[in-house]
């Protein structure tokens, strides 16, 4: 048995179940009799004192320029904020609460307050005030630590949410991995999770399925939570974590290095991404940005459609992960070969040539609009390339941008700060290829998506398995649709970039950049091998393949030449 | 009384970390500092405070203060909110 969660730090761990609880549940609600008063603000003072000696016995073990120093001295500068003690003093007075049910008082007004905040990132630190909230009634209630002093034997703790400080405080030689209910990926204890490199899941849903010291194996790849596993689960759990150690052993020397050739030309190599989890990989690899954001997942498992504030949150993320690198997002690509709850898109005779890509969301303008003012929104916040997949015709663009305009209109009334965009679309059939010289105007970018070109090029469905061994996804027709849209993107100025399979390709990769392809964006599994495949040889002998590629006619002869010349 | 109007520049706001340097330096003044923004105003002493401000990117503040060392409290602070981030 198994329960899902979001991977914020990666890798694979075994041990025994510790739940972490929660005080918040046992609260007096009564009036306090006024006699009580004195002695109860005595309790608050008492507690927060405690608390505040505690996290300054933890503040003692840290460097004091690490990563969580400050953030545990913001919890102590809090606690002992003149304007924050009166508020709780008064309330305890005023209302006559007892001291924790003014502390949940006064602590989730300031969580609503900052809640309430336009931008997400600091709307996060609501988190880090309600965590620090609960641990103050803890501490009202005589519990200061979490006990976790004595723990002999691998655990892999569970809890609601820490703050930076509780993390900071774990005996962290016997915790082997952390399992949260709560949480995002920018999320504090995300940080700190990764940067101590014990494997963590986030937003996962444990209550009633786990009691305490059960066994536990943490997936942190693949974002499974097994639950008392059986041997065969175990065996094939370790075999993947020695596979993962390996992996990211081997990685290490290249994850520093830039893409780049032999003669050090720099080569903008950036990755694909499906999910949030991803982006967790990323930070393992060292790509450039993200060069394909694929916004499918959001509609995964769910009934309705995802809305602006909740794609704006998710897209802030995703900005904030990337640190000032390019972040390309593709705007939804659904059609009726998959199966979508939330859309419930008619069933069509031939899906792959149906209202797919950005058809179906010019036929429904509303939901396109909705995704639209979430990313012009998380602009202002960062670098975004935006791109719309299934463009043939430049009629296209003209209704797209008009949608733009009125969504930047509507910010403009609703008061919202947006950014600017780089525009761009997804080059994957042939007339988009053909038509370029009327679109190329009006874009800044063009990504090539090769899986489609190939599939729309040859009439050749990419699902179907009789077919792929005789329409591999490179061929001489493939290259020539790259090389067309090179030739007409250099009258434009106009930078081309491969997100498709091929780009993966560590020897094909070699020949797209000879031909003149400014950036690729690949798997994050496969971006430390295409760093090294890259590497290989200068500039000038890419290029020279790439002529030489170009010439071959026959599939075979061709593909057999790309294997060869690296 | 001595005051400075100055606009955020850092891309996540004066977020915790940032907020909380500048409550540690504002403290060691002995006059108020105070900073106005989106028509409220906090002291910049105080951590509780200050964050529920919204000192997001792009806003204007007004810091002001009055007092002694009020105008190097003043060009000490918004010095702070313009640089942090």
């Amino acid at each position: 048995m198994s329960t899902p969660g979001i991977v914020v730090s990666s890798g694979i761990a075994f041990g025994h179940a510790r739940i972490l609880k929660q005080h918040d549940n046992d609260l007096d609600y009564r009036l306090l009799p006024i006699d009580e008063i004195p002695s109860e603000q005595a309790k608050l003072k008492d507690a927060i004192h405690q608390l505040v000696q505690h996290l300054n016995v933890g503040l003692g073990k840290l460097e004091p320029d690490s990563e969580h120093y400050l953030l545990i001295e913001a919890d102590i500068m809090f606690l002992e904020d003149e304007e924050l003690i009166k508020q709780l003093l008064n309330t305890i007075e005023a209302q006559q609460f007892a001291a924790c049910v003014a502390v949940e008082r006064v602590f989730a007004q300031q969580v609503n307050l900052l809640k309430a905040m336009e931008d997400p990132y600091l709307a996060n630190r609501a988190q880090d005030v309600h965590c620090l909230s609960n641990r103050l009634i803890s501490a009202i209630h005589g519990s200061i630590s979490h006990d976790l002093e004595n723990l002999t034997k691998p655990t892999i703790l569970l809890a609601n949410d820490l703050t930076p400080a509780e993390f900071a405080l774990l005996p962290l030689e016997n915790i082997v991995g952390i399992v949260l209910k709560t949480g995002g990926l920018t999320s504090h204890t995300a940080i700190l999770a990764r940067s101590a490199g014990i494997p963590a899941l986030l937003s996962c849903e444990f209550d009633n399925v786990i009691q305490n010291n059960q066994a536990l194996a943490l997936d942190a790849l693949s974002g499974q939570l097994h639950i008392s596993p059986i041997e065969s689960e175990l065996k094939a759990l370790k075999k993947l974590k020695a596979d993962d150690l390996a992996h990211k052993q081997k990685l290490q020397k290249f994850k520093k290095l830039p893409a780049q050739t032999l003669d050090n030309q720099q080569i903008q190599l950036m990755a694909n991404v499906g999910s949030l989890s991803d982006f967790t990989h990323l930070s393992e690899v060292g790509a450039d940005g993200v060069g394909l954001f694929r916004t499918e997942f959001m509609l995964m498992n769910v009934s309705t459609m995802p809305t602006e504030d909740v794609q704006y949150g998710l897209y802030c993320d995703a900005v904030q992960l990337l640190n000032g690198k390019t972040l390309t997002i593709r705007t939804l690509d659904i059609g009726a070969d998959k199966e979508l709850p939330c859309l419930s898109l008619p069933s069509e005779d031939n899906p792959a040539l149906g209202v797919r890509g950005t058809r179906y969301f010019l036929q429904h303008p509303h939901l396109l609009k909705t995704q639209l003012k979430a990313v012009l929104r998380a602009a202002n916040h960062g670098s975004i390339r935006l791109m719309f997949p299934m463009i043939n015709q430049v009629e296209e663009l003209d209704q797209l941008f008009n949608l733009i305009s009125e969504c930047q209109q509507e910010l403009d009334n609703e008061e919202r700060g947006f950014g600017e965009l780089s525009y761009g679309i997804v080059v994957e059939t042939p007339a988009a290829v053909m038509n370029l010289a009327s679109m190329l105007p009006r874009l800044q970018f063009v990504s090539i998506g090769t899986n489609d070109l190939t599939q729309y090029a040859m009439a050749a469905d990419r699902t179907n398995p009789r077919l792929t061994k005789l329409f591999p996804s490179l061929s001489p027709a493939i290259l020539t649709l790259i090389k067309m849209t090179l030739d007409e993107s250099k009258k434009h100025n106009i930078p081309v970039s491969v997100c498709g399979e091929l780009a993966s390709n560590p020897n094909v990769a070699p020949i797209l950049i000879g031909m003149g392809i400014a950036e690729l964006s690949v798997n994050v599994n496969s971006l430390l091998e295409l760093k090294a495949a890259l590497s290989k040889h200068d500039l000038s002998t890419y290029q020279r393949w790439g002529v030489e590629a170009l010439k071959l006619q026959r599939i075979e002869a061709l593909n057999h030449y790309v294997s060869h010349c690296s | 009384m001595y005051e400075k109007s100055v606009t955020i520049t850092a891309k996540h706001g004066i977020h915790t970390r940032p907020a909380a340097l500048l409550v540690k330096e504002a403290k060691t003044y002995d006059c108020d500092v105070l900073v106005e923004c989106n028509g409220k105003q906090a002291s910049a002493k105080s951590l509780f405070k200050l964050q529920t401000l919204g000192l997001y990117h792009g806003i204007t503040v007004k810091v002001f203060a009055e007092g002694p060392q009020a105008e190097q409290a003043v060009e000490k602070v918004s010095e702070l909110l313009i640089t942090l981030s």
